[in-house]
């Protein structure tokens, strides 16, 4: 085994040398490889246009591939092992940890330290053992989608703000309407319903699942009364049939038609769904809160990370150009266009022909603060996919409390922590 | 089967060519009206057939774009090629199966059949690393030659099958003649096979065609990618062109479809021989 | 002297093209799999510990991994037994003498066109069908079949069937074709014997047919157990492996070891216990072979 590995090596190193040569002899011919998913949600050729700037700047070209996101992680797991990742990296925050201690990513710290690049610009860095691998470009909130309509047909006057509230329009929803008050997708493939689906309410209420960066989710009174939570809304017919076999998109197609009253959903999503279905009639609201909280409220953020490859031959350039993905032009014109939030703090984006609903979630945003602990937690995907099995085993009544439900999760967590 | 109570039996029949047509079309005609339709419209309740956005939307946008143009043009290039080597390279090896008895020839066979149970997802990484020390990361070669190891076991073991059924003595009756070996296979076992070969290169194209993982993971950049790959593409983070999506594996069955129907007669009596040994 | 090594070494000659191709691309791999089944974590760890077997205590004695055998077990002999029983179905019918050529030519493009799609595509339709707000549903609804929207992939009763029935159906036209080729191979004149001998419908399938497809049936079956052991795309696009484990096959299992907990090791120590039933049925198979010829 080890041989073969080593004539791989060998080979990659020859060609990383003539690869290197070339490159000290011509700085101009240097082209970067770009992996990302970003440019199918953009608008057609936006992302091209972005890039192309760099080019026009630096002399240094940039060369976008794309990969279905399913399989993003498989890919960028594969190339990492085989030398054969792209040079930059479109990254989720759940994989720097995995990556980063695979050594498949490059430390950013050091990187930024040699360019001399002042990172308090920077809204947020995604850390391993303290250094920086990933930098947000763009956040997407996760606010509430509130389909208007179902809650007029429901009875429902006010969109609910606390937890009580909620359960009760969901029991008029549920009384007075065929549709279903909420969702939280919980098919095994994707389990991200139990970031954004799920821990955001806990998040919303002030609410954390770790404490000093390990997990804590028994004597969580919080986290304990939401698991309740869910249970009372699956158990009284609250949630859309078959949660258990559905991805983000299911639930995005179930509201589209008007078929769900509440869900917790990128912003990111907003253009779809206003061009997919022009008639339906929702807002954005604040997440609910538990009934006796009124701290700050913390909102579910997803990100789209940059990362640089271990294997780059062009770490120069490619800082250049992340740093150029994060100045305050590109990064406040990257935002506007993918309806997110700028990773600069500086930047200014120019939201005004972004439609009025984003501003409303724009303004939910500056209320509360960005929180997501699943992003640079080691394994989060497998994480999630822990508590969602335990979530539905404790649906399903093979779990006897939510105590049970949460010791059950913390152990098979600390398995991936230690 | 020869019966005297010709009526019910017809009935019966009939029933169940239907219900089986159900069974095995519904599915795809869903996804065809699905083609036609928003990307809403498909999530509708109660479903329909045909609605009022009934468009070939889906399609004109397919044929606009070159690069999914270009996908359908790697799709044959590759899977014509995958025929064609693995065609050739299976019946010499059928034929050494088929014709003498050597040493290491059960392992050989055992081997052949064993290999294919490894979940490909496992070979990914080792796979990968191999094709790039051999110089074929992201280029047609990489995908060929994978989609060969791949059919190459059931081409062997059904063309094995197929020559055992023809007798020796026409290979001998060409070498009492003064010919080789290798004209005997290539100028009379195989003329006589045709049928069987055909079937062989429909199912090969077929494998070939509708490949994914390896697909995706070999090629990077979309110049080289597939139909299947091109299909993934449209699934995104937060948009998915499910029309699109239906859109473009309708067109991807098509080619086969075609083929099916073109080759029907010789891809039933082909396999007839090749099976049954 | 020479020419008795010359026509020793023809057969080798011919296997040559083959041999070198599954040495390289496919044995290579496989060894290396097999060498990082041995270690204590490859790939995502620079400096792997050789461990000997202990990855195959590990994996043998994880109820997880018997769980997905259980499940693998299902999915793989019912796929098998209801492949065959359609695919049998299916070619009796296309073969009776009671359908017109183009009739049967139709009705066989129909049949098989299950075969033309690519596992994602028929993932993604096989959702939708089955979606609580899918066709299937409105059926139920419709004829009052059941009061309640059934939740075929999101139950853990019955996510296993449901998945099992997509892989039903995406496979079965292999067994179709075949034993369609099959039927056409048999000599009238045996039946012709039979009914002299005053066999019915039924005597005559269960004396002349299956006994002629013998050999086609056992190869199908063997092919078929090798390709549906390791099917992944479908169960992955479909449920995950979920809800909690309840369509865990093998195949999610190794996945979701390598490529969400990143344990290549456990996951290349699955595959090998994979492969060693493969090659065990492998040798039954081409010894079986032997024994017919």
């Amino acid at each position: 085994m080890t041989g073969w590995m080593k004539k791989s090596l060998v080979v990659a190193a020859a060609a990383a040398m003539t690869v290197g040569m070339t490159a000290i002899a011509s700085a101009e011919d240097v082209t970067l490889e770009f992996q990302q998913w970003w440019g199918v949600e953009l608008p057609d050729g936006a992302l091209q246009e972005i890039v192309d700037g760099f080019t026009e700047e630096t002399g240094v070209g940039i060369e976008l591939l794309s990969n279905p996101y399913a399989d993003t992680k498989t890919q960028v797991a594969a190339g990492a092992a085989t030398g054969t990742m792209a040079d930059v990296v479109g990254l989720d925050g759940s994989w720097v940890y995995d990556f980063a201690q695979q050594e498949a990513i490059a430390n950013l710290s050091e990187l930024m330290e040699a360019d001399g690049y002042d990172d308090s610009q920077l809204s947020d860095q995604i850390k391993y053992e303290g250094s920086t691998y990933m930098i947000p470009v763009v956040n997407f909130a996760y606010p509430l989608y509130v389909n208007l309509d179902i809650l007029e047909e429901a009875g429902v006057e006010e969109i609910p703000t606390n937890w009580t509230e909620f359960l009760e329009a969901c029991d008029k929803i549920a009384e007075n309407t065929d549709y279903a008050a909420y969702c939280i997708p919980l098919n095994t493939e994707a389990p991200n319903g139990i970031q954004n689906q799920f821990s955001s309410w806990l998040w919303a209420s002030g609410g954390s699942l770790l404490e000093d960066g390990k997990p804590a989710l028994t004597d969580n009174e919080l986290l304990t009364s939401l698991v309740d939570y869910f249970k009372v809304m699956k158990e009284s017919g609250y949630l859309s049939d078959g949660v258990e076999a559905m991805h983000e998109q299911d639930m995005v197609n179930e509201f589209e038609n008007g078929r769900l009253a509440f869900m917790v959903d990128g912003i990111s999503h907003l253009t779809t769904i206003k061009n997919e279905s022009p008639d339906l009639n929702f807002t954005y609201a604040p997440m609910p809160k538990a009934d006796d909280y009124d701290g700050p409220s913390g909102l579910d953020v997803a990100c789209w990370g940059i990362g640089i490859a271990e294997n780059c031959e062009h770490k120069e350039e490619a800082m250049a150009f992340i740093e150029y993905m994060m100045s305050p032009e590109v990064n406040a014109k990257l935002s506007q266009l993918a309806n997110a939030f700028p990773g600069n703090s500086t930047a200014e984006p120019d939201y005004s022909e972004n439609d009025e609903l984003f501003l409303k979630a724009f303004d939910i945003f500056q209320e509360g603060y960005a929180i997501n602990e699943f992003t640079g937690a080691p394994t989060a995907e497998d994480l999630m996919r822990s508590m969602n099995e335990q979530l539905i085993l404790y649906f399903d009544g093979d779990t006897d409390s939510a105590e049970d439900m949460l010791a059950a999760t913390q152990e098979a967590w600390e398995e991936a922590y230690n | 089967m020869i019966g005297k109570q010709k009526k019910p039996v017809k009935v019966l029949i009939i029933i169940l060519l239907i219900l089986g047509a159900i069974w095995a079309g519904f599915p795809v005609l869903w996804m065809l009206s699905n083609s036609f339709k928003t990307n809403a419209e498909i999530f509708e309740f109660p479903p329909k057939l045909i609605t009022e956005n009934f468009s070939f939307t889906a399609y004109a946008k397919i044929f606009q774009n070159p690069e999914q143009v270009r996908f359908f043009l790697n799709s044959y290039a590759i899977s014509g090629i995958v025929v064609v080597l693995t065609l050739f390279i299976g019946i010499m090896a059928s034929y050494a199966f088929s014709r003498f008895e050597f040493r290491g020839k059960a392992l050989i066979n055992t081997v052949i059949v064993a290999v294919q149970a490894v979940p490909p997802i496992t070979l990914l990484i080792p796979y990968l690393s191999l094709i790039v020390t051999l110089k074929l990361f992201n280029t047609y070669w990489a995908l060929v030659l994978t989609y060969l190891v791949f059919t190459l076991p059931y081409c062997i073991l059904m063309v094995t099958g197929y020559l055992n059924t023809m007798p020796r003595a026409l290979d001998e009756a060409v070498m009492i003649d003064g010919g080789s070996r290798w004209t005997a296979l290539w100028k009379i076992l195989i003329p006589s096979a045709i049928p069987g070969l055909i079937s062989v290169g429909m199912y090969t194209f077929m494998q070939a065609w509708n490949e994914y993982l390896f697909a995706l993971t070999l090629t990077k950049t979309n110049d080289m990618r597939t139909v299947p790959v091109g299909i993934n593409l449209l699934m995104g983070q937060h948009a998915y062109e499910w029309n699109q999506m239906m859109a473009m594996s309708v067109l991807g069955s098509l080619p086969i479809l075609v083929l099916f129907l073109f080759f029907q007669k010789y891809f039933i009596a082909g396999m007839t021989a090749g099976a049954v040994k | 002297m020479n020419a008795k090594l010359k026509k020793k070494l023809t057969p080798y000659g011919y296997l040559l093209p083959t041999i070198i191709l599954m040495l390289i691309l496919l044995v290579i791999p496989i060894v290396m799999v097999i060498g990082y089944s041995l270690y204590d974590n490859v790939i995502a760890n620079k400096n792997p510990v050789f461990v000997g077997l202990s990855n195959y205590q590990k994996v043998l004695t994880n109820s997880d991994f018997w769980t997905a055998v259980g499940h693998t077990l299902f999915f793989v002999i019912v796929s098998i037994v209801a492949h065959m029983i359609i695919g049998m179905v299916f070619a009796l019918i296309l073969n009776t003498r009671y359908l017109g050529t183009r009739t049967k030519g139709i009705f066989r493009a129909i049949y098989a066109l299950p075969w033309m799609f690519t596992a994602s595509v028929i993932a993604i339709t096989w959702r939708m069908l089955l979606d609580p707000n899918g066709v299937l549903n409105f059926f139920i609804q419709f004829f009052h079949i059941s009061s309640e929207k059934v939740t075929f992939l999101a139950s853990r009763d019955i996510a296993l069937q449901s998945v099992t029935l997509i892989n039903i159906w995406s496979g079965y036209p292999f067994y179709m074709i075949s034993i369609l080729a099959g039927l056409q191979g048999i000599s009238p004149d045996l039946y012709e014997a039979a009914a002299l001998d005053g066999a019915d419908a039924v005597h005559s399938f269960t004396g002349v047919t299956i006994p002629q497809l013998r050999p086609i049936l056992i190869s199908l079956i063997m092919l078929d157990f090798v390709w549906t052991l390791q099917q992944f795309a479908l169960i992955w696009m479909t449920t995950g492996g979920g809800p909690v484990n309840a369509t865990e096959t093998v195949s999610t299992w190794i996945y979701k070891q390598g490529f969400t907990k990143f344990q290549y090791s456990m996951a290349s120590t699955g595959a090998v216990i994979l492969l060693i039933v493969c090659t065990i049925i492998g040798i039954f198979y081409v010894r079986h072979q032997k024994a017919e010829e």
